[in-house]
């Protein structure tokens, strides 16, 4: 007979329209500065509904019952975008794109790129309302901080560190640091570039 | 390299700096305590030789103020022969070496020699300007966040915290940071005023960097 309910309850098509407006807003804007500036300043965008399983279990981490109005109004990352930029200021370029959109209210904003996280995380968060109703969260970040992001989620799911953990989470948040600053330097290159251009 | 000489005394001043300059420094000569001062504002220099008794400042009052400022430039003391108290009280008060008169201008010249090249042990191990705070063993430079700046970054930041009460000119910059690398010019030092401009703000600090291509340069702190 009939599967178990998804924790969507019938809500899964609207989740899935409000993550295509976004992506495609995402798209537009790179097409829109490709044509204009001559670059892109996304590298690549990826998004995705949280699966039923992981839902049901962060409801039961944070203690709520499993139920449809959890997953949507208890919990903002239902809907997932990752935005992974070429350079610092195309971070700030797309918020500004995606803050804007209509029908889109900015819930909540966190810069750990201007505060990093004490392990070295660095990322923009934004918690959006989208068409007064379904919540999405966005992540957009350059790509070194994407590359070390990845590394860090790696050693986080890695029990057994040989007891190097404190080594290793120091020499993390030094390679973060570094990155952080390399990061600004191919901002000024690119800034110098554009400069002599016009 | 630039010598502040300060000595009273007319003949042995012009005696010094005609040997200083024959050894190919470039010497600014200061006739009391206060017009070292004055010359210490307007320019960073790589060694300084001040004489104890001298009117209006004398040298140990001339070297307390400097290391009050943070200026850590090496100091060599002439002191006359009797003073035992003002060698023990200038040493005390930051003076890297003294030399008692009267002393053979070789004497003078080797100390000179031995000061400059000691003088990178002299730099503290935590520069501060500001709000913000520089690692000289780690290049951490950290604010309301940290990066880890790359070597010549380093060296340039350290060199402007160093002469915090002065512009430093670019050639200055290019002699001293670059140490005349032949690749390195305006535009070199500009690029990485730029990075560290951008650095500067990227952990959140408010201090600025004044100064425009080709030109001097010269640490701000702005208000909040």
């Amino acid at each position: 007979m009939s599967t178990e309910e998804s924790i969507y309850g019938d809500q899964l098509p609207r989740l899935e329209e409000v993550r295509q407006q976004l992506v495609r807003k995402v798209q537009e804007v790179r097409d829109e500065m490709i044509r204009e500036k001559g670059f892109d300043p996304v590298e690549h965008c990826l998004s995705r509904i949280k699966s039923e399983e992981s839902m049901r279990e962060k409801c039961r981490r944070k203690g709520f019952p499993e139920t449809t109005e959890s997953a949507l109004e208890k919990i903002y990352d239902a809907v997932g975008i990752r935005v992974v930029c070429s350079f610092l200021s195309d971070v700030y370029v797309i918020r500004d794109h995606l803050a804007s959109m209509p029908g889109v209210t900015v819930m909540e904003e966190k810069d750990y790129i201007r505060h990093a996280k004490p392990n070295g995380y660095r990322s923009f968060h934004m918690i959006l309302r989208v068409n007064g109703s379904v919540y999405a969260e966005i992540q957009l970040r350059t790509i070194s901080q994407d590359t070390w992001a990845a590394l860090e989620h790696q050693m986080k799911y890695k029990k057994n560190l040989n007891g190097n953990t404190e080594l290793i989470v120091g020499e993390l948040k030094r390679c973060a640091d570094e990155l952080a600053s390399t990061d600004v330097s191919m901002q000024t290159i690119r800034d110098m570039i554009v400069s002599s251009d016009s | 390299m630039k010598i502040l000489l300060a000595e009273d005394t007319r003949d042995m001043n012009h005696v010094l700096t005609v040997a200083l300059e024959h050894e190919g420094y470039d010497v600014d000569g200061a006739y009391d305590g206060e017009e070292a001062l004055d010359f210490v504002k307007k320019s960073g220099y790589d060694a300084m030789i001040l004489d104890i008794m001298m009117p209006k400042k004398d040298g140990i009052e001339v070297l307390k103020e400097l290391r009050e400022e943070n200026i850590v430039t090496p100091v060599l003391l002439l002191t006359a022969k009797a003073e035992v108290d003002d060698r023990v009280a200038g040493l005390d008060a930051g003076a890297d070496d003294y030399l008692t008169k009267p002393f053979a201008m070789k004497e003078l010249l080797a100390r000179v020699r031995a000061m400059t090249r000691r003088k990178k042990e002299y730099a503290a191990k935590k520069l501060r300007f500001g709000d913000f705070s520089l690692d000289d063993e780690n290049f951490e430079l950290a604010c309301e966040n940290s990066v880890r700046l790359s070597v010549k970054e380093f060296e340039l930041l350290q060199a402007l915290i160093l002469n915090q009460n002065h512009e430093v000119s670019t050639q200055y910059l290019l002699e001293h940071v670059w140490e005349g690398a032949g690749d390195a010019g305006a535009d070199t030092v500009w690029l990485y005023i730029s990075y560290l401009r951008g650095k500067l703000s990227s952990v959140a600090s408010h201090v600025q960097i004044e100064g425009e291509r080709g030109g001097s340069f010269r640490l701000l702190e702005k208000a909040h």
